[in-house]
C-alpha cells in the first residue's frame, strides 16, 4: 500500500540527506515516513561452529577453576546468604502454617541460634527472621500486622541495630517487600539456585567479578570511604533458613580484623537521644500488644558483643538506657546475653558473632532460659543435658580472650 | 522476567525446544505466544489482561479503520485505538503525575486540594507495547500497510517477548510478514544468536551492574554534593551504564530472536560516536526516535510549513520524547535540552552549509555532542530538579569543599570502560557490528566471546531489572 506521507522533501529531526557510508545497513532512522521493511540480519562470515564449541568448553574449564578457586577460598555450595529470597520464602511461611515459634532480629539472632539445637531441645524448628544488616522492629511491626501468628516471637537485638536504624531500616524494608511482591519469574529463579546451589559455591555475590575488582582498592584516595570499607561476607544460609557465621571468618585473621574494623567504622559513637529511644519503645510496645491480643507472646534477646565492640555499643546506650526500659515499657521478659551463666565468655572471632560451636552453646543456654520465661515454649522431656563455655572454647583460650575483664555496662 | 535471570534461561531453552520441534507453524507460533504471555506474566500475571485489551481494541479498531471509506469513520475508529491506547497509558503511568501537577495548580490558584492516594502500579513495558500496538492502527490509517491477515500473526507482532517489555519498537510491517512464513534459525543464526546474548548479557550485567552502576549511585543517590570530579565521574558512569543496559537488553533481544530464525531491527549505532545532535538520534533508540518522527513530528508538519513551525514540531517531539521516559519534569527538561540542541544545530546549519568536518575537527565535534549529552543525562538520572543542580554545580566546579566520593578503583574502572566504550564507538563508527566480526580473526573472535562469557558467569549476583523496563 502506498504511503500517503511519504514525501522525501518532509525530513524529520532524525534524517539527513547523506548517503551512508559503505557498510552501514538501512535503520528505520533512515526511511523516514514509509512502512518500514523487515529488517535485515546478516550473519557474520565466520566459523560458528568450531567457534562455539571451542567457547563452550574454554567457559567450562574456565568455570571449573573459578569454582575450585572459590572452594578454596571456603565458600560453601549452596550458601543462599546473597539475596533475601530464603527470608522472603521463610516469611511467607508464617502466613501459611501455625508458626510455634518465630526468630526475629539482626544477624546476631541469625547467625548466634543453631535452629538444631533449638529442635533438640523443643521438638520445634523455629522460622529464623533474623537478617543481616537488618533490625527486628521492622520484622516485629510486620509480623504484628499479620493476623497469622499467634506464636512466641524472639526478637534479637542489639542496641545499634534496634535503637539507631537509620541504615538497618533498608534491607530490612527490602526484606519485608520481597515477601510480600516477589514476582513469580523470581520465585521460580530462586528455586532453580536451590536446585543448582548445592553444586555451585561460585554463586556467592560477595565473590562476583566487580565485587573482587572494587576490594583492591585499600583506601588508594584520601577522605574517601570506599568499597573496600563495606561488609564483606560474614555469614552462611541455608534454604531452610539455618545460618552461621561463615566457617572461614572463625580463622582468617586478616578478614576477621576487616570486619571488626568496619564495625567500629559503621557504628561510630551515635548521638541517639532520648526522644528517638522513646518512640522506638512506643513503637515495640505497640508491636507486641497487638501480637499478645491474639494470643501470642514475645520474648527479647540480647545476643553477645565482643569486649571492644560491647564497649562501643554500651558506651551509648548502657542496658540502662536501652535494655531495661524496653522490657519495662513493653512488659516483656527478656534474656540477655550477660546474664545467661553458662554462656560467658564465649568466642566472638570479628567481635559481633559467635562462631559456630559457641553459637551452639548459647543457643542452648538462652532456649533454656526463655522455656523458663513463657510458657509457651517447653523443653523436651528427652532434651539433651546443659551445654557450658567449655563445650565451645578450651578453658586456656577462654581465660586470655577475656582477660582485660567485663565491659562496663 | 528478564533475561539476566536464571529463570529466562530455563524458559528460552524450552521455547528453543519447542521451536525446533516439527510441529506444524501455526502451532510454532502458538507456542511462541503462549510463552511471550508467560514471560509477560512471569512479573506480574493480572497485567497480562492490559495486554491483551491493547491487542484486541486495536486489532478490531485496525478493522475497522481499514473496512471504512468515510474519512469520519476512519477518523472515528483511530480515536477509539488513540483514546484506549492513550487512556490506559495515562493512567498507569501519568495518573500520579497529572493529579500531583492539578494538585500544585490548583494550590496556586488559591485552593487546597489533596489528590487521594492510590497505589497504581507501572505495568512493565507498557509504553513499548502501546507505541507498537499504535504504530499498527496508525499505519493503516496513515495507510502505509494493510491489517494483518490474522490475529495470531498480529498478537504474536504484540507480544513477541524479545522486543515485547523493552524494545526494539517493531512496526507491524517488520515483524507481521516473518509470522506469515515459517521461520527456523539455521545452526549460525542460531550460534550468532547466542554471541548476540552474550554480548548484551556482558554489557548489561558485568558492565553496567557490576561496574558502572555503583558508582552512578553514590554520586546521584550520595547525601554529599559531588565536587568536579566525582560529578563527571558520576554522569560518565551514567552514560555509560545507561548505554549499556539498554544496548545491552536490545543486543540480547535481537540475538534472542535470531536464534528463533526472526530478525529484529537495529536499535543502536554506536551513539557516542555521533557527531551533532541529528546524527545522535540517527543512532540512539533508533526505533522510538523514528516512531516519533513518524507518528509526531511529520504529521504535525515535520519541516514543510516552515521555519518557526519546524522548530515548534521539533521541540514538542523532543518534548513527547522526554515525557515517553517517565513521569517526571525531569524527563521532560531532558527532552527540552535535546530539541534545544537540534534546534541550535538546525541553525547553525545554513552558515555551515558546504562544512565537512575533517578528522580532528569530526574528532572534536563528536566529544562536544558527547559532552552536552552528558549535561543532558544529568536530568534524565537526577529524580529531581535540586539533585540535577547540585550534581551540575559539581560538573562545573562550583560546589566548593566537596568531599571526595568516589574511591579510586571506581574512578580507574569508570575511566577505563567509558574509555574503552567512546574508543569501540569510534571505531565502528561507519561499521555495523556485524561487519567488524566478520573481519576478526576466529581465535580473537573465540577469545572474546570466551571472555565475555566467562564475565557473565563470575558476575552472577541479584539480577537487576533493565532500566528502560520502568519507561
Amino acid at each position: 500500500m502506498a504511503s500517503s506521507t511519504s514525501s522525501s522533501s518532509n525530513m524529520p529531526p532524525t534524517a539527513t540527506h547523506e548517503r551512508l557510508p559503505m557498510g552501514l545497513r538501512l535503520t528505520a532512522a533512515d526511511r523516514p515516513g514509509v512502512a518500514q521493511p523487515v529488517p535485515e540480519r546478516d550473519i557474520p562470515h565466520q566459523p560458528w561452529g568450531r567457534i562455539s564449541l571451542v567457547v563452550v568448553i574454554l567457559v567450562l574449564l574456565l568455570s571449573s577453576l573459578w569454582e575450585w578457586q572459590m572452594r578454596r577460598l571456603e565458600l560453601v555450595p549452596g550458601d543462599m546468604s546473597s539475596s533475601y529470597d530464603t527470608w522472603a520464602k521463610l516469611r511467607r511461611e508464617v502466613d501459611r502454617r501455625d508458626v510455634p515459634l518465630l526468630l526475629i532480629g539482626d544477624s546476631r539472632i541469625l547467625y548466634d541460634t543453631d535452629l538444631d539445637r533449638v529442635q533438640q531441645l523443643t521438638g520445634i524448628r523455629p522460622i529464623q527472621l533474623g537478617i543481616a544488616g537488618g533490625t527486628g522492629l521492622l520484622v516485629l511491626e510486620d509480623i504484628a500486622d499479620d493476623p497469622h501468628f499467634k506464636g512466641l516471637a524472639v526478637v534479637g537485638m542489639a542496641e545499634t541495630s534496634f535503637f539507631d536504624n537509620r541504615f538497618t531500616v533498608v534491607r530490612t524494608r527490602e526484606a519485608i517487600e520481597l515477601s510480600k511482591k516477589e514476582s513469580p519469574s523470581k520465585r521460580a529463579s530462586y528455586q532453580i539456585q536451590r536446585v543448582i546451589g548445592p553444586g555451585l559455591a561460585m554463586l556467592e555475590e560477595d565473590y562476583g567479578l566487580s565485587t573482587l575488582v572494587a576490594h583492591l582498592d585499600p583506601h588508594w584516595r584520601p577522605g574517601v570511604r570506599g568499597p573496600y570499607d563495606n561488609v564483606w561476607k560474614i555469614g552462611q544460609l541455608a534454604p531452610d533458613g539455618s545460618a552461621r557465621l561463615w566457617q572461614r571468618l572463625e580463622h582468617d585473621k586478616r578478614l576477621n580484623d576487616h570486619a571488626r574494623t568496619v564495625w567500629f567504622e559503621l557504628f561510630p559513637p551515635f548521638p541517639i537521644d532520648d526522644k528517638s529511644i522513646q518512640e522506638i519503645l512506643v513503637r515495640s510496645k505497640t508491636a507486641v500488644d497487638k501480637i499478645r491480643a491474639r494470643g501470642g507472646d514475645v520474648v527479647f534477646l540480647r545476643p553477645p558483643s565482643g569486649l571492644d565492640l560491647g564497649k562501643v555499643e554500651y558506651g551509648h546506650i548502657p542496658r540502662a538506657r536501652g535494655w531495661d526500659p524496653l522490657l519495662a515499657y513493653t512488659h516483656t521478659k527478656g534474656v540477655h546475653a550477660d546474664d545467661l551463666a553458662n554462656a560467658q565468655n564465649l568466642n566472638l572471632p570479628e567481635s559481633s558473632h559467635l562462631s559456630h560451636a559457641c553459637a551452639i552453646v548459647f543457643t542452648d543456654a538462652y532456649i533454656r532460659s526463655v522455656t523458663q520465661l513463657t510458657p509457651m515454649l517447653h523443653l523436651k522431656p528427652d532434651a539433651p543435658p546443659p551445654l557450658s563455655t567449655p563445650d565451645c572454647v578450651p578453658p586456656s583460650a577462654a581465660s586470655l580472650d577475656q582477660a582485660p575483664g567485663k565491659v562496663n555496662r | 522476567m528478564i533475561f539476566n535471570s536464571l529463570v529466562f534461561v530455563v524458559f528460552f531453552a524450552i521455547v528453543l525446544i519447542l521451536h525446533s520441534m516439527p510441529f506444524s507453524w501455526r502451532v510454532k507460533k502458538i507456542n511462541l505466544l503462549i510463552a511471550s504471555y508467560i514471560f509477560y506474566a512471569a512479573w506480574n500475571p493480572p497485567f497480562v489482561i492490559l495486554l491483551w485489551l491493547s491487542t484486541v481494541v486495536d486489532w478490531f479498531a485496525a478493522r475497522g479503520l481499514a473496512a471504512a471509506e468515510n474519512p469520519w469513520k476512519r477518523r472515528a475508529w483511530m480515536m477509539v485505538s488513540i483514546v484506549v491506547s492513550l487512556g490506559l497509558l495515562c493512567y498507569f503511568k501519568y495518573g500520579h503525575f497529572l493529579l500531583d501537577n492539578f494538585a500544585h495548580m490548583v494550590s496556586m490558584a488559591g485552593f487546597k486540594y489533596s489528590p487521594p492516594k492510590s497505589s497504581i502500579i507501572l505495568p512493565i513495558g507498557i509504553s513499548f507495547y502501546t507505541f507498537a500496538t499504535m504504530s499498527y492502527t496508525l499505519d493503516i490509517y496513515l495507510r502505509r500497510s494493510a491489517p494483518a491477515r490474522n490475529f495470531l500473526d498480529y498478537a504474536l507482532f504484540v507480544t513477541f517477548f524479545p522486543h515485547l517489555v523493552a524494545g526494539p519498537i517493531m512496526r507491524p510491517t517488520e515483524l507481521v510478514p516473518q509470522f506469515e512464513v515459517p521461520h527456523q534459525a539455521t545452526a549460525s543464526q542460531m550460534r550468532f544468536g547466542l554471541a548476540l546474548m552474550t554480548l548484551g548479557l556482558f554489557e548489561k550485567s558485568v558492565l553496567a551492574d557490576g561496574f558502572l552502576g555503583p558508582v552512578v549511585d553514590l554520586v546521584y543517590n550520595g547525601r554529599s554534593a559531588p565536587g568536579f570530579i566525582d560529578a563527571w565521574m558520576g554522569t560518565l558512569a551514567f552514560s555509560g551504564q545507561i548505554f549499556c543496559d539498554f544496548a545491552g537488553y536490545s543486543i540480547t533481544a535481537i540475538g534472542a530472536a535470531l536464534c528463533l530464525g526472526f530478525a529484529l531491527s537495529d536499535n543502536f549505532r554506536f551513539p557516542y560516536a555521533a557527531i551533532g545532535f541529528t546524527d545522535f538520534w540517527r543512532r540512539w533508540h533508533i526505533t522510538l526516535s523514528a516512531w516519533l518522527r513518524d507518528y509526531v513530528y511529520i504529521p504535525m508538519g515535520g519541516n514543510k510549513r516552515g521555519n518557526a513551525r519546524t522548530y515548534f514540531s521539533l521541540m514538542a517531539t523532543m518534548l513527547i520524547g522526554g515525557l515517553w521516559h517517565g513521569a517526571s519534569w525531569t524527563f521532560v527538561v531532558w527532552g527540552g535540552l535535546h530539541g534545544l540542541y537540534l534546534s541550535v544545530e538546525r541553525m547553525l546549519r545554513k552558515p555551515f552549509r558546504g562544512y565537512h568536518p575533517g578528522p580532528i575537527a569530526g574528532a572534536a565535534l563528536g566529544l562536544l555532542t558527547f559532552l552536552f549529552v552528558n549535561i543532558a543525562w544529568v536530568f534524565f538520572r537526577a529524580k529531581t530538579f535540586p539533585q540535577a543542580i547540585v550534581i551540575l554545580r559539581g560538573m562545573f566546579g562550583r560546589n566548593h569543599h566537596a568531599e571526595p566520593i568516589l574511591a579510586a578503583i571506581y574512578l580507574i574502572t569508570t575511566t577505563l570502560i567509558i574509555g574503552g566504550l567512546l574508543l569501540a564507538h569510534s571505531l565502528m563508527r561507519n561499521k555495523t557490528l556485524e561487519m567488524a566480526i566478520a573481519r576478526l580473526h576466529p581465535a580473537t573472535l573465540t577469545a572474546l566471546w570466551t571472555i565475555m562469557a566467562f564475565a557473565v558467569v563470575i558476575q552472577h549476583g541479584e539480577s537487576n531489572g533493565f532500566i528502560y523496563f520502568q519507561f
